[in-house]
């Protein structure tokens, strides 16, 4: 048997707070054999990623290794001195951070970053280094590599940025790359290419990659070994299928349960089906009702939404004042929105998916082409009147439930808002009704006094969505409402999403770059890629049967979506 | 990037005429007659304030001596002052002398409060960072003529180190300390500015990367976070240089430095209007230009900002 190249015995990890230790790791083990690959799983606040930074001595602020130890080639480096360990990094250990975007500064060429790595290695100097980098850089799979090396991070692509990372992190040929969530900022596509592409080089390599991620479907295909924590703690490890196919710990099992990659087709489509019909008979009771009365906005149509021909063009800024360059977003989009049922809007980013929501709110104005809702043109729209009953109706949730909801109001201000704005009922009124919907986004009432800060993104999420039906609206757009969240939370937002449709007959309008998660929510798909529409189908023929070759290729990335559970 | 450029020049216009009418505007509506001041307890005859009203233009309606000074300036005949030199000619012997000194404050500034900033950031919570804080604050709580007189009082009058004041002859050893006073309240913003950006940066994911790339901290402090850290810092210093340059009418008073906040003041005591104006005009153009050369200078040290 080989000595393991990374040996973590009992490891605890906290933070001071004041004169507190807040523990964020209390008692990691876990080991990595040379040229192996093993996944650390678990959502966010479970401390794997505190793990990962502890190892190369790299935890943030007032992060110290209280106990335990950390053996690399049977040194412990928890306790080195800080020239040993700063000897130990890049050159031994490399890291390929998270987030492409913010991981290489801004003001040097990229080339220049990545040599600096040779240099601080003591591999090469000079003209040597700058022709070895470029060809780190073609080894990480980036095409024109001689002139992508002189130019800056803002000139590349997410995608791009994170081959130069991964180039930056294996240019001294570490025996261990640490790979903190390399791709969960990534197009799905992207990811796949790129995670692919790893997995060849540390292969040939025989580097042993530590691979950080939430995503269980991403760990399970990639990994030979899962290491699975909860709350600072190693619940589970051993060899990736028997963690997957027979879980032991609850927490495991529910993990594994709400992985959307993961989750059983046949299940999903039956209860998405009692859903669509329970929303659709109250939406019909709903629409009969516009239908008759004339008091409220619509003509209770059977289409709630309609898109025609929708194309935005956007001028880009800049040059000469006689040269006009554009842009076109969206190109030609159209589509119905049934009423009670789902729509969802695919496409990686910069396909334009985004840009048709906010046409649909009435947040920007199409260059071309109509949203007809309820039978109304919401271009013909005039005065603050018609404008706020056709807001009424019409409702968004956003991505990023940290940025939607305003860290000044109270949650209690945040949901009465709309309320107020549209002047419904008394203050005693606005409570009970408030009171109502925060009860149907089961969270407690107590919550109401609270800010956004002290609460936490899955709680926020609820609070965004309590918001968005204060109005009673017919439809609600989501706009990536649940990419930010994490698995387990994801799953929970999603199941409240379904209920709410089933108990309230809305509809949505489901705007996402994950395709695992639409099996969970919608009926039918539109995809999109550069601004266009190239399909346009029921879930289950996307899934069983892509026409598209681009919807092949989204359906490919899905992580772990070819993994068999037993059931 | 030309065609940014020329936009930038042609915003300059409107900019100068405002302010130019501006000032007009003010010193017409100043209380006091700048003609009585002129001549103090002596009588003025009527024929002669006819005559010197004449030549200044002060019988004419303001809208139209504003007019009359954009004609002669757009020859570069600003007028007279009141001592009967030509204005252009004073605006030509104080600039030079304020711009060395402006230059000088500058340097002192930047290199103390970007060293001192620097420092205090790697080492927040130190000693060395908390007396940085105390005395950047003492620098920016007490009046800036305070620092004069004590500066004058200690090396000028009791160490005999440096002359009492400048004078006539303006050379480089003669400005030391008045330079040192005037770039002592935005070398306490330089430091605590590079502080506070420092520490910022020293959080950055892209700075975690480098020491995972196994640089040095001294390597790291140096090329990741101290050149990020400079941005803001380096917009300050070119706003600031733009308030040097404009005259420190107060360092220059204490020190008498002939510059042109001297001057200035000179003329605002004395209604002396087409001095006034002319040397608003100058300072206003001399800020457009620093804050345009502050925005290319941005967009070359960081390059993802790019004027088009």
């Amino acid at each position: 048997m080989t000595e393991p190249l990374l040996k973590i015995n009992d490891l605890h990890v906290a933070f001071r707070q004041g004169r507190t230790m807040v523990p964020a790791v209390q008692g990691a083990s876990l080991a990595v054999y040379p040229g192996q690959t093993v996944a650390i799983v678990g959502e966010s606040g479970s401390g794997k990623s505190t793990t990962a930074h502890a190892i190369i001595g790299l935890l943030p602020g007032t992060g110290q290794v209280t106990d335990g130890e950390i053996l690399f080639e049977g040194r412990d480096i928890a306790h080195a001195s800080k020239k040993d360990i700063v000897a130990v990094r890049g050159s031994k250990i490399g890291l390929v951070p998270q987030d492409p975007m913010s991981n290489l500064n801004p003001l040097y060429r990229v080339g220049k970053q990545i040599k600096e790595a040779l240099e601080a290695a003591g591999i090469a100097k000079g003209k040597a280094a700058d022709a070895r980098v470029i060809e780190l850089l073609e080894e990480a799979g980036l095409p024109d590599a001689e002139r992508r090396a002189k130019q800056f991070p803002h000139e590349f692509s997410g995608g791009m940025r994170q081959r130069a990372l991964i180039a930056m992190g294996l240019a001294a040929r570490p025996k261990l790359l640490i790979a903190d969530e390399p791709t969960s900022a990534l197009d799905v596509t992207v990811q796949k290419q790129i995670l692919d592409h790893l997995d060849q080089l540390t292969d040939d390599l025989g580097v042993a990659v530590l691979l950080i991620t939430h995503d269980l479907g991403l760990a399970a295909e990639r990994a030979d070994h899962l290491v699975v924590m909860y709350k600072g703690r190693v619940v589970e490890s051993g060899p990736a299928l028997q963690i997957l196919q027979h879980p032991q710990h609850p927490y495991s099992q529910r993990l594994i349960k709400s992985a959307p990659s993961l989750a059983s087709q046949r299940l999903l489509s039956q209860q998405r089906a009692e859903v669509r019909e329970q929303a659709q008979e109250v939406a019909e009771v709903l629409a009969d009702e516009v239908a008759q009365g004339d008091t409220q906005f619509g003509e209770g149509l059977d289409v709630v939404v309609e898109a025609k021909g929708l194309t935005k063009v956007f001028p880009i800024p800049g040059g000469a004042p006689w040269k006009k360059s554009e842009f076109t977003a969206v190109d030609d989009v159209s589509f119905q929105l049934k009423r009670g049922t789902t729509l969802a809007i695919v496409g990686e980013s910069g396909s334009g998916k985004s840009t048709v929501a906010q046409m649909v709110l009435d947040l920007l104005k199409p260059t071309s082409g109509t949203v007809e809702f309820d039978g109304v043109d919401i271009s013909t729209l005039r005065g603050k009147k018609e404008q706020l009953a056709f807001r009424r109706q019409v409702q968004p949730v956003f991505q990023n439930p940290y940025a939607s909801l305003d860290p000044m109001y109270s949650i209690y201000r945040s949901i009465e808002e709309p309320l107020r704005t549209h002047k419904i009922g008394t203050g005693a009124e606005r409570e009970a009704r408030i009171r109502d919907l925060l009860d149907k986004v089961s969270l407690p009432w107590a919550v109401s006094r609270r800010f956004p800060n002290e609460l936490s993104g899955g709680q926020r999420q609820r609070v965004a969505v309590a918001r968005a039906l204060a109005l009673q609206p017919e439809v609600v757009i989501l706009d990536e409402a649940v990419s930010a969240l994490d698995v387990l939370v994801q799953a929970q937002i999603l199941s409240l999403l379904a209920d709410l449709q089933a108990e309230l007959g809305l509809s949505y309008l489901f705007i996402t770059h994950d395709l695992a998660v639409v099996r969970q929510i919608a009926d039918d798909v539109l995809v999109m890629e550069r601004g266009k529409l190239v399909e346009h189908a029921s879930v289950d023929e996307v899934f069983s049967n892509p026409r598209q070759e681009y919807t092949r290729r989204l359906l490919d990335a899905i992580p772990g979506g070819s993994i068999e559970l037993s059931r | 990037m030309a065609w940014y450029i020329i936009r930038r020049i042609l915003q300059a216009v409107p900019v100068v005429l405002g302010a130019t009418l501006l000032i007009y505007a003010l010193v017409f509506l100043r209380p006091g007659d700048p003609i009585v001041a002129l001549f103090g307890d002596k009588p003025v005859s009527e024929a002669v304030r006819a005559q010197i009203e004449a030549q200044y233009n002060f019988d004419k309606p303001f809208l139209v001596q504003w007019l009359l000074f954009l004609k002669g300036a757009l020859t570069l005949d600003l007028g007279l002052s009141f001592s009967g030199q030509p204005v252009i000619d004073l605006i030509a012997r104080a600039f030079p002398v304020t711009i060395k000194l402006a230059f000088m404050a500058l340097v002192i500034e930047s290199v103390l409060g970007i060293a001192a900033g620097f420092y205090a950031g790697i080492k927040r919570g130190k000693l060395f960072d908390s007396t940085m804080l105390v005395v950047s604050l003492l620098v920016i709580a007490v009046p800036i003529f305070v620092f004069g007189f004590l500066m004058q009082l200690v090396f000028g009058v009791k160490l005999a180190w440096a002359p009492v004041t400048v004078g006539g002859d303006a050379s480089f050893t003669r400005l030391l300390i008045p330079a040192f006073v005037l770039g002592l309240v935005s070398f306490a913003y330089v430091l605590r500015l590079t502080r506070t950006s420092m520490i910022e940066n020293l959080t950055a994911d892209h700075v975690r990367t480098a020491r995972a790339k196994g640089l040095t901290d001294g390597q790291v402090n140096r090329r990741h976070v101290l050149r990020n850290s400079l941005i803001p810092v380096v917009t300050y210093l070119g706003a600031d240089l733009g308030t040097l340059m404009a005259g420190a009418i107060v360092t220059e008073g204490i020190f008498n430095v002939p510059g042109v906040g001297n001057l200035a003041w000179r003329a605002i005591q004395q209604g002396e209007t087409p001095t006034i104006v002319s040397v608003v005009t100058v300072m206003v153009l001399i800020y457009v230009v620093m804050s345009l050369l502050v925005d290319l200078l941005y967009a070359w040290l960081d390059p993802r900002i790019r004027y088009a």
